[in-house]
């Protein structure tokens, strides 16, 4: 401050502060246009997700319909001889009684003009008449789903200036589809069958209702596994063990555990379960038993994080009335530690909703065209599902998969949603 | 300090409630407590008082065998209340703990209402067979630790929203429902304003006529106000112990004496 000698004027300590105030304030503006930087970049990332996804998908959330009035000729469909009958001519008379430009005689043209009914169509008639035989001779309206080139036809997905043989459709069956939109018999619905169809090699018909099903069970007995296992080793492992090298070794390798990679439970699960025990291939019981191996490494993680938040001073005051160890454990500390063992649970559970490789190694990725009942009935999960249709070669099952996505998303999201709804109610102040 | 006594006591006549005897009290490799030998009467406030660090609490700690809840601590000696030792073998500190209430530092309440807080350790004992007979120890006990009328009308709201203070002598209320002979208090006062302090002081005045109260205090003035004998601990040491108007008007040794005029501590 009184550097004299160098004949410069002394600097005083305001005018140095000032001096550096400058530069400081520089530093944090970068800093904090770094941290907008990298936020705005995963917004943009998260928004380019979203909006392929809902571009692609939200078409496959309608789908095209045709309504025809069916002759139930019992010509073809004799009542003695159901459920087998002609169902497919039945359908193919009605379309053509629709489409004056159609000989029905000619059995070329009539096979590529009964294209636009989706294979599905004589199935939901049979079960209709064996359900009410008296429909027998009678004149019915039916609503179905067209296959899958006139949906996307519908949709605009399929271009008419194509040439035509390079086209999916030809020039005649085009024309027929332009007869029927004129005469009102084709139109667009919300699709249901999306939820409640289960899977289908046609992706008009194909749903998600075994997937659903199948990720549903899997995960309810990945909870049934893991939350109890978890909780137990968590508890011990932080209120009862005794504080040495070995409980020392098992915290380390928990916290390995939770990083192995997924395919590695998989191929454990698959000779373990499969292989020694003898369970069936394809199940949710043997996926929901793999992924309770992955979910209990973080179950544990959250439950011991969760169990070290609670203050001492509630321990102390239960040891202090008289209360035996297990008392304080489970009466104090255990109830105040629930929220945050809750909210850890179930984004366990959500990352063992996402999981798709250990699934696939146990064979959960088959094609299976009916929705499990039990957990022992094969079955596919959301992401296998996912897995599935991305693979498929149909134009149908391109925004199938996204709208797939989307719904495991959807249920993402609300397991999130409800993990924060927890944390935020129970959260105490001490 | 005379006019610091408020009461004038004879405690010498009293029987001995807790005896100690060469206790040592080891963290680990540290000798936290060294060779203490003290005996507390019944029906008596004995404060205890010192530097900090000077194991104090670890020494209270020691009487209701908290101390046991950590791994590292281990103590070596004899501990005796009416005679019996209570490291002995057959005792279940669970069973001790229920005879010998605690109170801590900070108001720790459980996060539950006012009225299971003081239910807990009778529930826990199985102190109370009928619902009335509970009601009944909840207010005796509130009444007991000078709450009562505070929070009569409000039972079932949770115990965490009272005042500091109430919160305190609500954990006085939970200690001694539990019917206990010992009461410990490890800075009862110590998170609390001068008007609450007062509140509990008086109330610790109130307890002396059921319980031995044990009380370990930062403040000196606080020792002269509620007890009738005082130890002081230094370095783990018991360096002296007697009558509070001793051991403040005449200490005898000379550490107690810097202590007790501020020149350590």
């Amino acid at each position: 401050m009184t550097d004299i000698s160098s004949g410069s004027v002394p600097l005083t300590t305001n005018e140095k502060v000032q001096a550096s105030l400058g530069r400081r304030r520089r530093k944090q503006f970068i800093l904090q246009g770094l941290g907008i930087g990298a936020i705005s970049i995963a917004f943009l990332m998260l928004f380019i997700l979203l909006w392929s996804q809902i571009a692609t998908g939200y078409k496959a959330f309608m789908q095209t319909n045709i309504t025809l009035e069916i002759f139930i000729d019992p010509e073809e469909v004799p009542t003695e001889r159901l459920p087998r009958g002609n169902f497919d001519d039945v359908l193919a008379a009605a379309l053509v009684a629709n489409l004056p430009g159609v000989d029905a005689s000619d059995r070329a043209a009539l096979r590529s003009a009964s294209g636009i009914l989706s294979n599905g169509a004589q199935f939901d008639l049979r079960d209709r008449i064996v359900e009410n035989p008296a429909l027998i001779g009678q004149t019915i309206t039916m609503r179905m789903p067209v296959s899958d080139p006139y949906d996307q036809l519908y949709k605009e997905l399929l271009d008419r200036e194509t040439p035509e043989n390079l086209r999916r459709l030809d020039d005649a069956q085009i024309a027929n589809y332009d007869h029927l939109v004129e005469i009102g018999a084709i139109g667009s619905r919300i699709n249901t069958g999306l939820i409640t169809n289960a899977d289908s090699r046609f992706p008009e018909l194909a749903g998600l209702k075994g997937a659903l099903m199948g990720s549903f069970w899997a995960l309810l007995t990945c909870f049934l596994i893991a939350f109890p296992l978890g909780i137990g080793a968590a508890v011990y492992l932080e209120e009862f063990a005794p504080k040495n090298k070995l409980s020392d070794f098992i915290e380390v390798n928990i916290n390995n555990l939770a990083a192995v990679p997924s395919v590695v439970f998989g191929l454990l699960a698959l000779s373990v379960f499969i292989g020694w025990f003898g369970l069936p291939r394809s199940v949710p019981f043997v996926g929901g038993l793999t992924l309770a191996l992955m979910t209990m490494p973080t179950i544990i993680i959250a439950t011991r994080a969760a169990l070290k938040a609670v203050p001492p001073s509630i321990r102390e005051a239960a040891l202090g009335v008289g209360a035996s160890r297990q008392q304080v454990v489970f009466g104090h500390v255990v109830p105040l530690a629930m929220p945050g063992i809750l909210t850890g649970t179930i984004i366990g559970l959500a990352q063992a909703l996402g999981e798709t490789a250990p699934l696939l190694l146990i064979g959960m990725n088959a094609f299976i065209t009916s929705a499990p009942g039990t957990p022992f009935d094969s079955a596919t999960a959301l992401p296998t599902q996912i897995f599935i249709w991305a693979d498929s070669p149909e134009r149908g099952f391109v925004s199938r998969t996204s709208a797939a996505i989307l719904v495991l998303l959807t249920f993402l999201i609300m397991m999130n949603a409800i993990a924060i709804y927890l944390r935020s109610k129970f959260e105490r102040k001490w | 300090m005379d006019d610091l006594r408020a009461i004038n006591n004879d405690v010498e006549s009293n029987a001995t409630k807790i005896s100690a005897k060469n206790v040592q009290v080891y963290y680990g490799d540290t000798h936290a407590i060294k060779d203490v030998n003290v005996e507390i009467k019944e029906h008596t406030v004995t404060a205890f008082i010192g530097p900090s660090g000077c194991g104090k609490s670890t020494f209270l700690r020691s009487i209701n065998r908290m101390n046991d809840t950590i791994d590292i601590c281990r103590v070596e000696g004899d501990i005796r209340i009416d005679g019996q030792d209570i490291y002995d073998r057959n005792i279940d500190p669970v069973q001790l703990r229920a005879r010998v209430g605690m109170v801590f530092q900070k108001p720790n309440p459980f996060p539950k209402s006012i009225y299971d807080n003081i239910a807990y350790g009778p529930k826990i004992h199985g102190l109370a067979k009928t619902k009335a007979d509970m009601d009944e120890i909840v207010e005796k006990s509130l009444r007991r630790g000078a709450i009562w009328n505070e929070v009569k009308d409000r039972l079932h709201a949770p115990g965490t929203g009272l005042s500091g203070g109430q919160q305190q002598r609500l954990c006085i209320a939970r200690a001694i429902a539990t019917e206990p002979d010992v009461l410990l208090m490890d800075e009862p006062c110590s998170a609390l304003d001068p008007i609450a302090t007062s509140q509990v002081e008086e109330l610790i005045d109130q307890l002396r006529e059921s319980y031995t109260v044990v009380i370990v205090t930062h403040s000196m003035q606080q020792a002269a106000r509620v007890s009738q004998k005082t130890a002081f601990f230094h370095l783990g040491s018991l360096v002296e112990y007697g009558t509070t108007d001793d051991i403040f008007t005449n200490p005898k040794d000379s550490r107690t004496e810097s202590y007790i005029s501020g020149r350590i501590g």
